[in-house]
């Protein structure tokens, strides 16, 4: 049975970019010679995450969603990290051979807003679905402990779990209710009926249950990344960027206003817009809105 | 050099060579960025027990990083499954394998002695922090057009290693680790040397030492 959501469309279609040896899962809707807008999703979830909005930016582009390596039907890696994300995404748009808009949600926001510092001549404009990297605090999500151990001694646990990796692996669930339920507890605002479709290609069939498609290694790398240096290298950006948060606050957005605009502060070109009525899940609570943002902003 | 004992750091084989037999202390060797165990061949005699040197992933025998996610910290953990291959062991590394090696001392101080600190590639890595103003360098960029399969039978390193010379060293973070660690010495040789070394250099457990690697060597095991 083919799952079904209202305005959710699968892709039309869906192809392999090879990318410094993974081959990234890459789905398409819209005309191929339309203007080219790829998006980058975050941590944990996948291109079809965008089967609600995609349809509705196809009217006017060639949208692009990416399976980030280790998510979606991507290729697993050794090991993961932000530079290495930010080279896949620059192979897509090397792929696509034109330049292209980004617009990315979470940790897509912040890589694709990376990749247009670094790549200027590629991309054309950034939307950034908060994706403005976290407070010095970190995310705190459900049953989150502050870790008060030094540096080090954080390193010995990685360190720790490196050493138990190769059998690291998801136990299986017994259905997908089952994964709708844990899920729900990282998302409470993101609705059971949506969580069926979306987390129903998170994950696959195995004997006894479903297990997340995801790599249990895509998380958790460890170094001496600071969160004061999310920001400053934004003022590179030649692209036109917009900003966009919900008006819910919830575990994972958006920043405090105050560290917000002194983020953003830095970028050259900036607007900003609110989705009333999304927590962090922007595009999946409020795929419209977003979309008629998008529509509203890009090639204006 | 016989063939050396392979270890499983997560999805990658790790070779580790023993250059040196004997009892007593082990010395466990880090190479420099694009290096190999069979560097610390001249050394290993100045050493008086057993030396164990290791090939980093993407390294002589050891096997590359598919997708290329190369960092300090995950070469940290090639050094730490050979570490606990050894039980115990004094470190000695050479420009990244510096940086590695203090990683590992302060990680593992119960089971690091001390460490010696080398200059060699790598040894900076992209600065103390990004630079907003700075050139780009998107080194991802030249990995990603200079990949190619590895030619059989070849110990050239990956080329995508080249992403281990991207990531910033912070002097607070070495300071951390230095002060968890026994002992270091850094040989000085009147070159700079960057922020992350001299930061370490001023903490209480370090020591600067001149003349040569190999007179530094027995020094660290006396």
């Amino acid at each position: 049975m083919t799952p079904t959501y209202p305005g959710a469309v699968a892709p039309e279609r869906s192809r392999l970019v090879e990318s410094l040896g993974i081959r990234l899962r890459v789905h398409e809707w819209g005309d191929p010679e339309a203007p080219p807008l790829v998006l980058c999703h975050g941590m944990f979830d996948h291109a079809r995450g965008f089967d609600t909005l995609a349809p509705l930016l196809a009217e006017r582009f060639r949208v692009v969603a990416i399976d980030a390596r280790g998510h979606g039907d991507s290729d697993w890696a050794d090991a993961y990290g932000w530079q290495v994300d930010l080279a896949d995404i620059a192979n897509v748009l090397r792929d696509l051979g034109r330049p292209a808009h980004l617009l990315g949600h979470s940790k897509g926001g912040g890589q694709a807003t990376d990749v247009a510092c670094q790549l200027p001549d590629r991309v054309r404009q950034v939307m950034n679905l908060d994706g403005f990297g976290p407070s010095p605090e970190g995310f705190r999500p459900p049953g989150f402990e502050v870790d008060a151990r030094s540096v080090p001694e954080r390193f010995a646990d990685f360190l720790d779990r490196r050493r138990a990796d190769e059998e690291r692996a998801w136990r299986p669930y017994a259905s997908l209710e089952d994964l709708v339920t844990r899920r729900r507890r990282m998302n409470p605002r993101l609705s059971p009926e949506w969580l069926r479709y979306f987390l129903l290609h998170a994950s696959r069939e195995v004997e006894g249950g479903r297990v997340w498609k995801v790599d249990p290694l895509a998380a958790g790398g460890f170094g001496p990344w600071k969160t004061e240096w999310i920001a400053p290298g934004w003022q590179r950006l030649r692209a036109p960027l917009l900003a966009v948060i919900g008006s819910e606050p919830d575990t994972w957005g958006p920043l405090p206003e105050a560290l917000l605009g002194e983020r953003l502060a830095f970028v050259p070109r900036l607007e900003r817009a609110t989705v009333q009525g999304a927590g962090h899940f922007i595009h999946m609570e409020r795929p419209r809105e977003t979309a008629a943002l998008a529509l509203d902003w890009l090639e204006r | 050099m016989s063939a050396p004992s392979v270890l499983r750091h997560g999805r990658v084989s790790i070779a580790l060579h023993a250059l040196r037999g004997g009892a007593g202390r082990a010395l466990l060797c880090l190479h420099a960025l694009g290096g190999r165990a069979a560097d610390w061949e001249a050394l290993a005699d100045a050493w008086p027990g057993p030396v164990h040197a290791l090939d980093f992933a993407g390294h002589g025998a050891s096997g590359w990083v598919r997708g290329g996610a190369y960092s300090p910290e995950l070469l940290a953990g090639d050094a730490d499954v050979a570490l606990a291959r050894l039980g115990d062991a004094w470190l000695a590394g050479t420009g990244l394998g510096a940086w590695v090696a203090l990683l590992v001392a302060g990680a593992r101080p119960a089971h690091v002695a001390g460490a010696l600190l080398l200059p060699g590639a790598g040894l900076a890595g992209a600065g103390a922090q990004p630079d907003p103003q700075a050139e780009l360098d998107t080194a991802w960029q030249r990995a990603s057009d200079a990949q190619q399969p590895a030619p059989a039978g070849s110990t050239a390193s990956d080329p995508l290693a080249v992403l281990l010379e991207s990531d910033f060293r912070p002097p607070d973070y070495a300071e951390a680790f230095a002060a968890r660690a026994r002992r270091l010495l850094l040989l000085e040789d009147g070159a700079p040397r960057p922020p992350w070394w001299e930061a370490v250099a001023a903490s209480p457990r370090a020591e600067r030492v001149s003349g040569s690697a190999a007179e530094a060597l027995v020094r660290l095991a006396g």
